[in-house]
């Protein structure tokens, strides 16, 4: 299986370690990514360039997706917020009065978008195309006694009808189904289909950290000794400004949070350090010194 | 103890509307309602509010005979003229007010089709004109001086030589009685729907202020004229709104036929309701129904306009009966849904009782007589709802506050207490199931002498039992069981009217249809029948109907 | 009061449920919420509030619950259920169990105040409501007949009006879990009705009150409005919506609106984003105190090779996506 790896912004910049985490995991898993032909697309819009104009939005996502096309490969994504703002941008063009509308700013690249790019992120990627009981076999060790906390990121679950749940409802639990996979153990709190902050951050900071606080701790009083989450974003938010939510919130928080790809790459037998697992705000030793007791 | 010179009961449409007057026109106004505001069942209205626009070359005595014909000559002709001159202001009123009615391509408002009606003059929002209109005129409240006590629930009415001069009501929040002395009460408290089981109407819909008034001595009019709508779904008695025969649906019975060719060859599906509910009857009973139900179907209309002008029906089919009426015609069946009768009024509003006023679905005026026309209800909340407020705001002037305290409470904590003392009896649940079964087998769209006698015995054994009701719940603090229980005994208060008047009433009109008097017969009948409780008992008495322009003809769509 | 196993519909799939109830009495002693479960039979086009009247008419009358039209039209029965703020009244249990599961939680709508079983208190939402002057307001007298407006612009009102104050978006919002000072998606929903609205005339002061703290944007664009709203207003999509007309009205002075127009700046010229800047630009490079808070941030981050390039390299065929920029006269 190729697909034309879309990285998103985030994974190229300020968290590095999902990139390479990402690389070494689909070698490992047989997925083999196409980097050049998204090299030139855009950024999705993130819902921030929405919020000014939804058109243009669109437009920049129709690009990605006409360039996919062109390729003939399936695209992929490692962010929730890709991965939402992509889905919503699709459903809207499904009314192919408004998609005519947008591909003709496409025509100077003669580019088009025709309806038929279908981006996924690699969490489902792996349960729908490689399958659970396929990847299960892959694991070689089995984080077997761990508590792991899944934390999916908003877009990538509302809104459920862009999202495809319908066709593929193992999505509403793919996160805990990967868990459950690599031999771990779902810690399930009820926060973990809730709002990281990150879109508040630079707005409202203190409601931002409290959300952050909330969650880990949440998380924590079930027992998690990390979180998982598919987003980079979240991830920045969760493990870069962990320190400041704790000190806002008054308590230690130190739960290590990890990217989709870090978890699965620790079940796979890759190093940690490969995976850059020491590159985190919040110092993951305790989970990957947990997993060297594990038999 | 509270004080003001106008409390409304109920903050629906008619409610709103006549607060909304009364302190326009500078009174200190209350509005008593047992639900938020925009909880009131004006909201399930859907299809739209009639107006004849003269702009429009429209002509108000049109649709003023329209209702009369529709009312089968049972609506008073002055109160129908004044409902129809004052349409056109008042639809114009709620489009200033921010509501977002449909328009033309000119930016004009726009109109649909609706039943009994020769002119399209239906102005609507979507298909939830109800909720439109209703959600404006709270805003325009929220804006106003108008003190709203939300979730309050009204016991009784106070009465001092004769007057009404307040009111009892409790706090569903803290339990507490409180006595609201008042110069005037406008009761706008809706219908009875719930006394019929099934209904369209919404579990708030118990005739409290019907019953309330009755029992203060009012006098109660035409309530054996029980509305029952022709397209209701059979698994909740939701309502498939007029709106969608009035953008063209068909009726269908089992054999795929439109048999309202053979009822109502001119008007076919856009007859006058009692019409159409007869012929779906007769269909069903003759054997042509499919589980009971004829179907509703809008398929040719195309999933455009559906979505345009019928979106919320279309969810109530796909919610409740499982079929997208873009693709599946629905099941539909009569269905008990509005009562024109209520507490008789004149056209500014006024009851038998002074100082005591009625609007909306709770007052009988009459503008509907014995059938009411869609999208006239929507106009008869604004019109009397509004003259209601105006005439008791400009009345209360005149008046001085009378002197009560609070043991005027005393009569309801009594009450209260000995329910809440019971500890052994039916609660009111199959009590209230049972009175809903009887009224729709005997009083529904086709009735007869010993359907109904049956109903007068039925009903006197559920006063029995209602009697030694218990009230399970204990606490004070939002004890709906309690709610429930009195709710009850107003129902059965109103079943008690339309049971009376039902029996009396010996023609067919309207919606009151004998199988055993089929005909109309203006020369014995063409009068309102009055229910009044006196010392304790019922008396009838017979008051004509008011003829200005149009005499009885026979009724034919 | 439609008890399910009376109505008249005949050779329906009855099944056994478990409505697992959070109840709570406000006049006990202890006055602590508690669990109770009730076992019902119902059948496959039943209702969750089919279920809790049966319970409330048949087991249980001290069960308090609001409910009133039973068409999702009144906005009363709004309650969570598995988690998620509904309409008890278009919530069918069948869909809710299966084989494996047959039961079912409910719990009052959150982020208000309980007073009884699944009743809560609307007094801050109803305040928030009011807080926005929900009434259409207009400079001149209205006209002799209607005010003109196209039907586009009516239908376009006729989406958020839709809107029953149920109290779903408010129960599930993230921000409004946090802080209760946030207007909350149904009070901008709101709002945008009215900004919408040809016929009203204060936008201006609409969009400056809005525009305050806790206003428009506090949202974090999580979406829950939109999924859990029964009636599809849209509330988080509205928020947008007053932004945009924020940024339009030339209201650029908020950090969420400077945030905006950096992001899309950043990606016109570079195609994708640089997270060093956009914090810098929003805040401003010369606002001493934001910049002091990012510095150990940006520190550790830089220690740890998290720091994106300062001078940010254009992606291939960067200049394409700043003609679509410029096509649509973005910024």
């Amino acid at each position: 299986m190729k697909y034309a790896f879309y990285p998103g912004c985030v994974s190229k910049g300020a968290a590095p370690e999902l990139y390479g985490a990402t690389i070494e995991v689909c070698n490992r898993l047989g997925i083999e990514l196409d980097t050049k032909t998204m090299e030139g697309a855009s950024c999705t819009g993130s819902g921030v360039l929405q919020e000014k104009n939804e058109k243009l939005g669109d437009t920049l996502n129709a690009r990605t997706f006409a360039m996919g096309e062109n390729s003939g490969l399936p695209i992929m994504t490692i962010c929730s917020t890709c991965q939402g703002v992509m889905s919503q941008a699709k459903s809207r063009m499904t009314d192919l009065e408004y998609r005519e509308a947008v591909n003709t700013s496409l025509s100077d690249e003669n580019l088009e978008y025709k309806g038929q790019a279908e981006p996924r992120h690699l969490l489902w990627i792996i349960i729908e195309d490689i399958g659970i009981e396929k990847f299960k076999e892959k694991i070689v060790k089995p984080l077997t006694g761990l508590k792991i906390a899944p934390f999916y990121g908003c877009y990538i679950v509302r809104p459920s009808d862009a999202l495809g749940f319908d066709e593929n409802p193992d999505r509403k639990h793919s996160l805990e189904m990967i868990i459950e996979a690599v031999g771990a153990e779902v810690a399930d709190f009820p926060g973990k289909s809730a709002c990281c902050g990150f879109p508040i951050l630079t707005i409202n900071e203190k409601n931002s950290m409290k959300m952050v606080s909330n969650h880990t701790l949440s998380a924590k009083k079930e027992g998690a000794v990390a979180m998982v989450t598919p987003c980079p974003l979240c991830h920045l938010n969760l493990d870069g400004y962990q320190p400041t939510a704790s000190k806002q919130v008054g308590q230690p928080i130190d739960l290590p949070i990890l990217h989709l790809p870090q978890l699965i790459g620790l079940a796979l037998g890759i190093d940690p350090k490969i995976l850059k697992l020491n590159q985190h705000i919040v110092n993951t030793k305790s989970v990957v010194s947990a997993l060297a007791l594990t038999p | 103890m509270f004080d003001f010179d106008v409390i409304v009961m109920g903050a629906g449409l008619a409610g709103m509307r006549a607060a909304l007057a009364a302190s326009q026109n500078g009174s200190k106004v209350a509005v008593i309602t047992k639900v938020y505001p925009v909880r009131s069942h004006s909201n399930a209205a859907q299809g739209g509010i009639n107006a004849a626009l003269t702009d429009r070359g429209d002509n108000w005595e049109d649709h003023a005979f329209d209702t009369i014909k529709g009312s089968d000559y049972l609506a008073d002709q002055d109160a129908v003229e004044v409902m129809a001159k004052e349409a056109g202001s008042e639809v114009i009123n709620m489009e200033h007010m921010g509501a977002a009615f449909n328009r033309d391509d000119e930016g004009r408002l726009g109109v649909r089709a609706f039943g009994g009606q020769r002119e399209a003059r239906t102005f609507f929002v979507a298909d939830f004109t109800g909720q439109a209109l209703l959600h404006v005129l709270h805003e325009q409240v929220l804006s106003s001086g108008v003190q709203v006590f939300e979730e309050w629930f009204v016991t009784t009415l106070i009465m001092e030589e004769e007057r009404c001069v307040g009111l009892v009501a409790m706090d569903m929040r803290t339990g507490e009685l409180h006595v609201m002395r008042s110069k005037a009460v406008i009761i706008a408290s809706g219908g009875v729907g719930r006394v019929f089981e099934p209904s369209t109407n919404a579990l708030i819909c118990t005739g409290d202020g019907i019953a309330l008034a009755y029992r203060a001595g009012a006098g109660i009019m035409d309530m054996e004229m029980v509305q029952y709508h022709p397209t209701t779904l059979k698994n909740n008695g939701a309502l498939m709104s007029e709106a969608a025969r009035g953008e063209g649906a068909y009726l269908l019975n089992s054999e795929g036929e439109r048999f309202m060719e053979r009822y109502a060859p001119n008007m076919m599906e856009l007859a006058s309701r009692d019409v159409v509910s007869r012929s779906e009857q007769t269909e069903i009973n003759e054997g042509r129904g499919i589980d009971g139900c004829v179907l509703l179907d809008a398929r040719h209309l195309g999933e455009k306009l559906i979505n345009e002008r019928l979106l919320q029906i279309r969810q109530l089919g796909i919610d409740f009966a499982g079929k997208d009426m873009v693709t599946d015609p629905v099941p539909i069946r009569p269905g008990m849904h509005y009562i024109m009768g209520g507490i008789k009024t004149d056209i500014d509003g006024r009851t038998s009782v002074a100082g005591l006023y009625a609007a909306g679905e709770t007052a009988c005026v009459s503008v509907h007589g014995g059938n009411r026309l869609g999208a006239n209800s929507l106009l008869d909340t604004l019109v009397f709802g509004r003259r209601s407020g105006e005439h008791a705001s400009e009345w209360v002037k005149t008046q001085a506050s009378a002197s009560i305290n609070d043991n005027h409470a005393n009569v309801s904590l009594d009450e209260i207490q000995n329910l809440l003392d019971r500890d052994t009896g039916e609660m009111f649940g199959q009590i209230r199931l049972d009175l809903g079964q009887t009224m729709n087998n005997h009083l529904a769209v086709y009735r007869d002498q010993t359907g109904m006698e049956k109903a007068k015995s039925d009903l006197a054994g559920l006063k029995q039992r209602y009697s030694s009701v218990i009230v399970q719940d204990k606490n004070k603090i939002f004890n709906t069981n309690l709610i429930f229980t009195l709710e009850l005994g107003f129902m059965l208060d109103c079943a008690e009217t339309t049971i009376i008047g039902a029996l009396e009433r010996k023609e067919s009109r309207g919606a009151h249809t004998r199988t055993d008097m089929p005909d109309r017969d203006d020369k014995n009948w063409l009068k309102h029948i009055v229910v009044t409780q006196v010392g304790g008992k019922s008396e009838v008495e017979y008051v004509p109907v008011n003829i200005t322009k149009w005499q009885p003809q026979e009724r034919k769509y | 009061m439609a008890a399910t196993g009376k109505k008249i519909l005949g050779n329906l799939q009855n099944m056994d449920v478990d409505l697992n109830i959070a109840r709570f009495d406000p006049e006990s002693d202890e006055k602590k919420p508690y669990r109770q479960e009730f076992n019902i039979e119902v059948d496959e086009t039943s209702t969750v509030l089919d279920g809790l009247i049966k319970i409330r008419e048949e087991v249980d009358g001290t069960l308090g619950l609001r409910c009133s039209c039973r068409s999702a039209i009144c906005g009363s029965c709004a309650m969570r259920v598995n988690g998620q703020a509904v309409l008890a009244c278009n919530t069918k249990i069948s869909d809710l169990v299966s084989d494996e599961n047959k039961s079912v939680n409910v719990e009052p709508i959150g982020n208000m105040k309980l007073i009884k079983d699944l009743i809560v208190e609307f007094d801050t939402h109803w305040q928030k409501i009011k807080a926005i002057e929900p009434w259409v307001k207009t400079d001149a007298p209205p006209p002799e007949a209607e005010y003109i407006a196209s039907n586009e612009s009516m239908m376009e009102l006729i989406g958020v009006m839709g809107c029953i104050q149920c109290g779903a978006c408010v129960s599930d919002c993230t921000v409004l879990a946090v802080d209760e000072s946030f207007l909350g998606p149904a009070a901008l929903a709101k709002a945008y009705r009215f900004l919408a609205d040809p016929r009203d005339d204060a936008n201006n002061q609409r969009l400056k009150d809005l525009n305050e703290p806790s206003g428009m944007w506090d949202c974090t664009r999580c979406m829950q409005c939109v999924e859990v709203c029964p009636k599809g207003v849209d509330p988080m999509g509205r928020i947008m919506k007053l932004r945009d007309f924020a940024m339009e009205a030339g209201y650029k002075n908020t950090t969420g609106a400077r945030h905006a127009e950096v992001f899309s700046d950043i990606i016109k010229n570079n195609g994708v984003l640089n997270e060093f800047w956009l914090p810098v630009k929003t805040f401003g490079m010369f606002n001493i105190p934001e910049m002091l808070k990012l510095a150990p941030i940006g520190l550790k981050a830089m220690m740890r090779g998290k720091m994106p390039p300062i001078f940010y390299e254009k992606i291939p065929g960067s200049k394409n996506i700043t003609k679509l920029f410029e096509k649509t006269k973005v910024l």
